[in-house]
């Protein structure tokens, strides 16, 4: 199959049986050409870096934490071990964009994963993959088998005199495990919790020693910015959101899939209607959630907006992992909310009392307000002040956000949620 | 140095220091229920989250270092409000829901939870009590879990792994399921828990309690055709009274025996007079092994929280033990045979009571081997709830004695509820015995204090005894390394809890370093005071030879006083 990842204009991709393409062959290492990879080789670690910082790419992830910075404070670090992991754990909902990555294009991910460990200097890597991920498991398996017998991995990779060793870990199956630090205790065995943090991973990762872990898309955007240059990825995009960016989009939809797009070029609206192809049925969109579940919602009418961090940002939400998710109006709100607030009570770790707790108690108040078709104000206000002390006390990502989708569905649709004889005086 | 403001407050302190550990230095206690001094930090509750100016998300104070400039405010409005939502969902499925669940609870006068809620001041319930419907484990003889008072704050798991080296406790499942519970769920009786109770007093809620024997004991004093005979571990003494509202290390002995007569126990007497008892045979046992080449070291047997643990871990080294039972099951012993001959008794008719600091002896009690020497065991606590329930002015009851025969009791004997107390003991003795010449200076003070692990050596005419002293069962593990490595030495005194009985598992709650060691306090200064300092000078210890057991160690004394141990796997 032909290349389409990461070209210089936002072109779309076809995901596998979607569209009319037929499906992608099995990647072949020896069709692949690895001269980016030999390029970074040649490159000083500090060269590849300021390069990287320079294309101001910022995390794919979902936090968005600039790369090129957390490279140069993982190379300052002084230890024995180093350590490179690329998180591919992609658990957050709508969220398929990795797996794309990793069926079809795994030797860019193989380069970027070896370019990232070389630039930081660590001899040992990890790729941590989400259990259910059977495919991509395989595809990149034998990924990883093949580039040692071709001397891609292992000692002394094309002559360079870098030695990498990369093992796949197969995670179990828990979303709290694609947080950096709980990533980092499954990895050891630990049980699957987040870790205080300070110290950061690039202090104290796995097994105490310094740790980069960047997300798949990160680490092949790396690639591609090694291949054309920062100057010319950092010329797509914005100010603050440089290059291009993976959108999964799912939902109510005509054509779902992986779509690439030049950050600030195209409007949410034209995703959804151009590469999306608009709702489906002719139903009326209602909202759009635009990073996975542990972002806000849009509503319909705020969707004219161009799609970079800034401006989602701007309106109380943010790009997160990139998932987009259409709905339209035919669903029952309070269903929604059940069954989002079922995914974060079911997932939280279970080590910081307001998030354990919180998620458990708003799932009960949600089952209720459900059962009889509306909010109190009472309850309202319950809702929110749960979700304000999670977000300013629980320790990681999960807590903090966990809330979000519930909490912005009661700031747009008031008159929606609420009870009859409640409805009257919004805040 | 790093330079902070706290509340209004500068003030300069080292780096590596806490928000919370500065917090206290202006006098600040903030609330916490997950953190616990001496075990590694764990930031789950939340609870102590303070505001930083400048930042917008709170920051748990106990994993926060503090920073240079850092203006902290430890009670915001943003931070009240965030505390009592924390607390008002650690409540909601708290297990209650006005069943009067606080006032049945094994924590009703001393709940940390109950502290916290009225620390930061709760004033309304908005949120609907979640049931959990776990099911309580009752499998242990020496301790209940009940899981659904449980706040999962990992208090219990880290101080049985880090203080007790133990590790039966673990987390399972995710979210709001997240459980505390043991191998394969299994149960606290069927995994390698060595009932020293010490998660107990790591428990800031009333999930986890001694199994109480106290309504049993009701029972028995009710019914006139038995003869209840109850005796008291020394460590009661010195804890009984804090129950009572009194400060720690109070000495309350002869008003517990008034009390304990006006409960209505036919006879009180003193597990003290066993421990002389127990210096008389275990003293004998050790010169004979010096003596003859026996197995060497000697561990001591008192304590059945160290007895189960080198059952499970180190059963290569159950030879080492010391046979003599331990105190409570000697005087339980003697009472049915002894005392019910002396006083034409059917022994069948007698019912044995001991109050114990301890939980591991509510184990000891019905080990096969002990053939049922003591019918119940009360904690410390449990005896708290009876007198409170019979309604006595505790403290105001005029002090009696102790029931003759077996009420007799030297000062070696009171301290052996301290960490080196058996060995100190034992050494007053064994120096007499062996050289036959009195002891100048009584006071060995290299095996006092709340260390974890002290070493002495100690000339007895020809010979340099050498001595360890260990408490806490980590810090046991690590003394059966050194041994392991290669370390000698004559005579070991192991105690399971950290200080000895004084910080037993069955002890009034808070149990800490500090109030362990006032109780200590009072042990050391009840010796110092008696004219009686050794064992074997013990009249009643004289008269029960002379009378009964024959010689120490002879065969009378191995069928009462000794036992045996079992290989138990882990
Ligand atoms: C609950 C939770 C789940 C996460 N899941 C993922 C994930 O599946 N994949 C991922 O790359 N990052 C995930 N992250 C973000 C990681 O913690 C981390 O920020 C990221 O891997 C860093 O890589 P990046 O800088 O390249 O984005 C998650 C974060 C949280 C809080
Ligand atoms: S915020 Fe939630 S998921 Fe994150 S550490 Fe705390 S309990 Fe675990
Ligand atoms: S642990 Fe405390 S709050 Fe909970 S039921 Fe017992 S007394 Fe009440
Ligand atoms: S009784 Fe002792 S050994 Fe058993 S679980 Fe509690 S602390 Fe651990
Ligand atoms: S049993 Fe007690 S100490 Fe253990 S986790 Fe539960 S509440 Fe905490």
């Amino acid at each position: 199959m032909e290349e389409k990842i990461l070209l210089k204009e936002g072109i779309d991709i076809d995901l596998k049986g979607r569209g009319g393409d037929t499906p992608p062959a099995e990647p072949n290492i020896n069709e692949y050409d690895f001269f980016v990879l030999e390029e970074a080789l040649n490159l000083d670690r500090e060269e590849i870096i300021e390069q990287i910082k320079e294309a101001y790419l910022k995390g794919r992830g979902g936090a968005g934490f600039p790369t090129g910075l957390k490279w140069e404070m993982a190379l300052a670090e002084e230890a024995e071990q180093k350590y490179m992991i690329c998180n591919a754990d992609e658990a957050e909902t709508g969220t398929f964009k990795d797996r794309y990555l990793l069926e079809n294009v795994p030797f860019k991910v193989l380069e970027g994963i070896i370019i990232g460990a070389y630039a930081i200097g660590a001899e040992q890597a990890y790729i941590y993959m989400r259990g259910e991920y059977a495919r991509p498991r395989n595809v990149f398996s034998k990924a990883i088998e093949e580039a040692y017998k071709q001397g891609l991995l292992g000692e002394d990779i094309l002559g360079s005199g870098f030695n990498l060793e990369l093992r796949l870990i197969k995670g179990a199956g828990a979303y709290i495990c694609g947080e950096e630090t709980a990533l980092l205790n499954s990895i050891e065995g630990k049980r699957g919790r987040s870790r205080t943090k300070p110290p950061y991973p690039i202090q104290k990762g796995l097994f105490d020693q310094p740790t980069a872990v960047n997300n798949v898309e990160t680490l092949a955007s790396c690639r591609e910015i090694i291949r054309i240059g920062a100057k010319e990825y950092k010329s797509l995009g914005t100010k603050e959101s440089r290059g291009t960016k993976l959108v999964c989009l799912s939902g109510d939809i005509w054509k779902p899939g992986v779509y690439e797009v030049e950050f600030g070029q195209v409007t949410i609206k034209e995703i959804v209607e151009e590469y999306g192809g608009g709702t489906r049925d002719d139903a009326q969109l209602k909202f759009i959630i635009p990073g996975g579940a542990s972002t806000s919602i849009l509503p319909a009418e705020k969707l004219d907006i161009p799609y970079c961090y800034e401006t989602l940002a701007q309106a109380g939400s943010s790009v997160g992992s990139g998932a987009i998710i259409v709905v339209d109006d035919s669903h029952n709100l309070f269903d929604l909310m059940v069954t989002v607030s079922r995914f974060f009570m079911d997932e939280t770790c279970g080590t910081c009392f307001p998030c354990k707790e919180g998620n458990r108690q708003v799932n009960h108040i949600l089952n209720k307000v459900a059962d009889k078709g509306g909010f109190s104000k009472e309850e309202v206000e319950i809702v929110k002040s749960i979700g304000r002390t999670i977000y300013l006390s629980a320790r990681c990502g999960l807590g903090q956000t966990s809330l979000n989708f519930i909490y912005s569905i009661l700031k747009n649709y008031p008159d929606e949620v609420l009870l009859g004889g409640d409805k009257h005086g919004k805040d | 140095m790093v330079k902070i403001n706290i509340d209004g407050q500068e003030l300069e302190l080292e780096a590596g220091t806490t928000i919370l550990e500065a917090a206290n230095e202006v006098q600040v206690n903030i609330p916490t229920l997950c953190y616990l001094e001496d075990l590694s930090v764990y930031g789950g509750c939340r609870l102590c989250v303070v505001e930083i100016i400048g930042e917008e998300m709170l920051r748990p104070a106990c994993t926060t270092e503090i920073e240079d400039d850092m203006q902290i405010k430890t009670h915001s409005k943003k931070v009240r409000e965030v505390r009592r939502n924390i607390f008002e969902l650690i409540i909601s499925s708290h297990d209650i829901d006005c069943k009067l669940n606080c006032l049945t609870c094994a924590r009703s006068t001393n709940c940390e939870l109950r502290d916290v809620g009225e620390q930061i001041d709760m004033q309304e319930m908005r949120l609907d009590a979640i049931e959990r419907n776990y099911v309580d484990d009752s499998s242990s003889h020496s301790i209940v879990r009940k899981p659904n008072k449980c706040i999962a704050c990992t208090r219990c798991i880290r101080k049985c792994e880090e203080v007790q080296g133990v590790g039966i406790f673990t987390k399972a499942n995710r979210g709001p399921e997240t459980v505390i519970t043991t191998f394969k769920d299994r149960g606290m009786g069927n995994v390698d828990c060595t009932n020293c109770g010490q998660c107990i007093q790591a428990c800031p809620t009333g999930a986890l309690h001694e199994s109480y024997h106290y309504n049993s004991v009701w029972h028995f004093l009710n019914d006139s055709s038995k003869f209840v005979v109850v005796q008291t571990a020394p460590a009661v003494r010195v804890a009984l009274s804090e129950g009572f509202g009194e400060q720690p290390g109070t000495v309350a002995t002869g008003q517990m025996v008034a009390a304990l007569r006006r409960l209505g126990f036919d006879r009180v007497f003193d597990t003290n007079f066993t421990a002389d008892l127990t210096i008389m045979e275990e003293g004998h046992e050790l010169i004979d092994r010096i003596q003859n080449d026996g197995q060497l070291p000697m561990f001591t047997s008192c304590s059945p929280g160290w007895i189960k643990f080198i059952e499970h871990f180190y059963p290569e080294y159950l030879d080492n033990l010391s046979t003599c039972k331990s105190p409570q099951q000697m005087l339980g012993a003697v009472t049915k045979s002894y005392y019910a001959e002396q006083q034409g008794i059917p022994p069948e008719d007698i019912v044995v009571v001991s109050v114990m600091p301890c939980t591991a002896k509510k184990f000891e009690s019905v080990r096969p081997e002990m053939d049922k020497d003591v019918d119940f065991v009360l904690t410390t606590r449990e005896l708290i709830r009876m007198i409170k329930e019979f309604s006595l002015d505790m403290m105001n009851l005029a002090e009696e004695p102790y029931d003759k025969l077996m009420g007799t009791s030297s000062g070696a004997a009171d301290i052996f509820g301290a960490s080196g107390g058996v060995m100190e003991a034992a050494l007053r003795t064994a120096y007499e015995v062996i050289t036959e010449e009195e002891l100048e200076n009584l006071d060995f003070t290299a095996v006092r204090g709340t260390n974890g692990i002290k070493e002495a050596e100690v000339e007895i005419g020809d010979l340099t005894l050498k001595a360890a002293v260990v408490s806490g069962l980590g810090n046991a593990k690590e003394l059966m390394e050194r041994i392991e490595a290669g370390a000698e030495y004559h005579f070991v005194e192991i105690m399971a809890c950290p200080g000895g009985c004084a910080g037993g598992g069955g002890q009034p709650i808070p149990t800490n370093q500090e109030i362990v060691e006032q109780r200590l306090n009072s042990l050391y200064e009840i010796d110092k005071h008696k004219s009686l300092r050794k064992s074997h000078q013990n009249p009643e210890i004289k008269q029960i030879y002379a009378e009964y057991l024959g010689e120490p160690g002879s065969e009378k004394a191995h069928e009462l006083l000794h036992t045996s141990y079992v290989v138990r796997n882990i």
